[in-house]
């Protein structure tokens, strides 16, 4: 009858191996996860070129209509970054589309996710709305439905027409580098960069050209090659969040000239 | 009803009800307005998403740490005589979770959806292998509860054989302690981890987090099951308690408030000496800007130093109410530090353009809050008193048989 009895040894023994289980899991299961982004295929990535930034704020219109997002929320607003001169610098702020995002990471039910071109993209069905990815990214690049987004869009139709579904109350959300822009024009056989149709609505519309997109994966694309023969910096990034968003820094000739 | 007329309608049992039953009453008026209107009404923002409900969330799994402590310690460590004690904290264990819950369905925008982190796993997410360890462990509860429900006298006259079966459930406490101790374990510290990998926050970011959510949940889980035993003590002759057994453990608990005291002291000076942008910010906002008073006065002068001076003094210990008093603001003080951890993250917002200050926020909580959140504080509060009056929650002279026959071999299983 002893071998049917529970001991405190045995529990305690029960709870190492128990313990031990759990913690090989724990231990083992990220390294086998995917941790950041893919790398193959088209990379997406914008630069946005600070010389040339007038701060007209034309692409957060654009943005708005096209992404029918509501007069609370801004996915794509343009800060004042300081004076050059007697110039004002501005700094658009899109999503950085991390290759380590924080907010993938941090989400409990993976609403939000690495596309394999290296778009951070919301998936607003699955969202639980518990804001945990709006406190981890380090950009306030998300900003939560609190209301209703009922009525007109101001900015529709003057700066374009809706491309995509309103998001419901209770989701945080934010910009998708126009994924809907990129996927039908490049299955009408456009150059996501190139031609505008099928580029981000805010490069489009920007009327100095501060704006530019393209796969970074290809060399000859020019987002690569204006990153390859100009200084450029991403924003934080001692963070290590690997932002997909590259800014020219204004510099006092290039102002003057 | 003339034939009830000898039954007295206001006594202070029903007065209590009556009071509880009208807070409750206004908390699911103000939820349901949330349900209805959405989160807007409340005075969350994108800068500080999560407040009141948060902080209720996060204490009352912090104090519901009784259960899973006292059970390991009777049923792994066996310290037996400790068992009645452990039923209370089951108890108290159970209606913290549940608040948790309740606190989460108001808290996420689509509470339709709630069901989701069930299905869709991001195991790299601290906050899903949190809810997935809560619902665990919430599932443990239940059945760790079952034999303090067969002490219903309606279920046991209605229904003696369920209530036999409940009852039978105490033979796998072991088993129960240990599953609950592992979940727990991971969770208590996961919680303190869902702040402590946020990189964007300085302050919050760093190892010791998950030790400080630990070691305050045991301490003031400890506690409030102590306080709330020796409340229910003095207040209903249902309550019968073993007073020596309880003075013990309030010293145990003096003893881990060291501890405790320690780490806290040590993370709050290990954060002076750093001049990180923002986490001085941080700092600064807890011990001199709108969390100063908190943090001085709540967390570590009331919450610590004078509970370790009620507790571990022989002569005040063995005094109730300081005892009593000790114990209160033990549990207090962990809930003000969940509050001051929550909010000193949000209140410094860090900036991402190059060159710009760093700039502060600030948050109380809105009516619809306050109302909501006092009604699951309500909600425990009741479901406790009745299991005082009717589950014989708090009863020290209640002694379960052994609980040693538990047929599982585990020198089968276990091979080392």
């Amino acid at each position: 009858m002893t071998d049917n009895k529970l001991s405190r040894r045995d529990v305690l023994k029960v709870a190492g191996v128990a313990a031990a289980t759990v913690i090989g899991l724990k231990v083992v299961k990220p390294a086998q996860a995917n941790e950041s982004a893919p790398t193959g295929g088209r990379q997406w990535a914008m630069v946005i070129d600070q010389n040339k930034c007038t701060g007209c704020g034309y692409c957060v219109m654009a943005c708005r209509a096209h992404n029918d997002v509501s007069p609370d929320i801004t996915w794509n607003p343009v800060f004042e970054a300081g004076q050059m001169g007697e110039k004002t610098v501005y700094l658009p702020r899109p999503c950085m589309h991390c290759a380590k995002a924080p907010c993938v990471e941090v989400c409990p039910v993976k609403a939000s996710y690495y596309r394999p071109d290296g778009i951070v993209m919301m998936d607003y069905e699955r969202c639980i709305g518990c804001r945990y990815c709006e406190v981890a990214c380090p950009y306030g690049a998300r900003s939560f439905n609190w209301e209703d987004f009922t009525g007109s869009n101001p900015a529709v139709p003057e700066w374009g027409e809706p491309e995509v579904d309103r998001r419901p109350r209770g989701v945080p959300e934010k910009c998708s580098f126009c994924y809907q822009r990129i996927d039908r024009g490049l299955a009408l056989g456009l150059e996501p960069g190139v031609d505008m149709d099928a580029t981000p609505a805010c490069v489009g519309v920007c009327p100095v050209g501060a704006r530019l997109f393209g796969d970074l994966n290809d060399p000859n694309s020019n987002v690569s090659k204006v990153l390859r023969e100009n200084p450029s910096y991403r924003l934080r990034e001692d963070l290590g969040t690997g932002p997909r968003v590259y800014y020219l820094p204004a510099s006092a000739e290039k102002k003057e000239a | 009803m003339p034939k009830n007329s000898h039954v007295k309608l206001v006594t202070p049992w029903t007065l209590w009800l009556g009071l509880m039953g009208l807070v409750l009453l206004a908390g699911l008026g103000a939820g349901l307005l949330v349900f209805w209107k959405g989160l807007g009404i409340t005075n969350l923002t994108d800068l500080v998403p999560w407040g009141l409900w948060i902080t209720i969330d996060l204490s009352s799994i912090a104090l519901s740490a009784g259960a899973f402590s006292l059970c390991a310690g009777v049923y792994l460590f066996g310290l037996k005589r400790y068992q009645p004690i452990a039923r209370t904290a089951t108890f108290v264990g159970l209606i913290g979770y549940t608040m948790a819950m309740l606190a989460l369905i108001l808290d996420i925008g689509r509470p339709d959806r709630f069901w989701h982190a069930l299905i869709y796993w991001n195991e790299h997410s601290l906050l899903w292998e949190v809810t997935m360890c809560v619902m665990l462990y919430l599932t443990v509860l239940v059945f760790e509860s079952m034999p303090i429900f067969a002490n219903f006298e309606w279920l046991r006259k209605r229904f003696p054989k369920l209530a036999h079966t409940l009852e039978g459930v105490h033979h796998y406490a072991p088993i129960l302690a240990i599953i609950g101790l592992g979940l727990s374990s991971l969770h208590q510290s996961s919680l303190g981890a869902t702040y402590g990998v946020i990189k964007a926050r300085p302050f919050w970011f760093k190892p010791e987090m998950s030790v400080l959510f630990m070691l305050s949940a045991i301490v003031g889980g400890i506690s409030l099951t102590l306080f709330a035993s020796m409340l229910a003590g003095r207040l209903t002759k249902k309550a019968k308690i073993n007073d020596a057994l309880i003075e013990k453990v309030a010293q145990f608990v003096g003893y881990l408030l060291i501890g405790y005291f320690y780490f806290r002291a040590w993370d709050a000076l290990a954060t002076t000496y750093t001049y990180d942008p923002g986490r001085s910010e941080g700092l600064h906002v807890m011990t001199k800007g709108p969390l100063a008073f908190n943090f001085w006065i709540g967390e570590m002068l009331l919450g610590m130093i004078v509970p370790m001076f009620l507790l571990l003094y022989k002569r005040t210990r063995q005094n109730p109410f300081w005892r009593m008093l000790g114990l209160f603001l033990v549990a207090a003080g962990v809930v003000a530090f969940r509050w001051d951890l929550n909010i000193s993250g949000f209140l410094v917002v860090m900036p991402f353009v190059p060159g710009q200050e760093i700039a502060y926020t600030n948050y109380s909580p809105s009516l619809v809050e306050f109302l909501s959140g006092a009604a699951i504080v309500a909600y425990g509060l009741t479901a406790f008193s009745l299991g005082v009056k009717y589950l014989r929650v708090v009863d020290h002279s209640l002694v379960e048989e052994e609980h040693e026959t538990v047929n599982i071999r585990t020198n089968e299983t276990v091979a080392v």
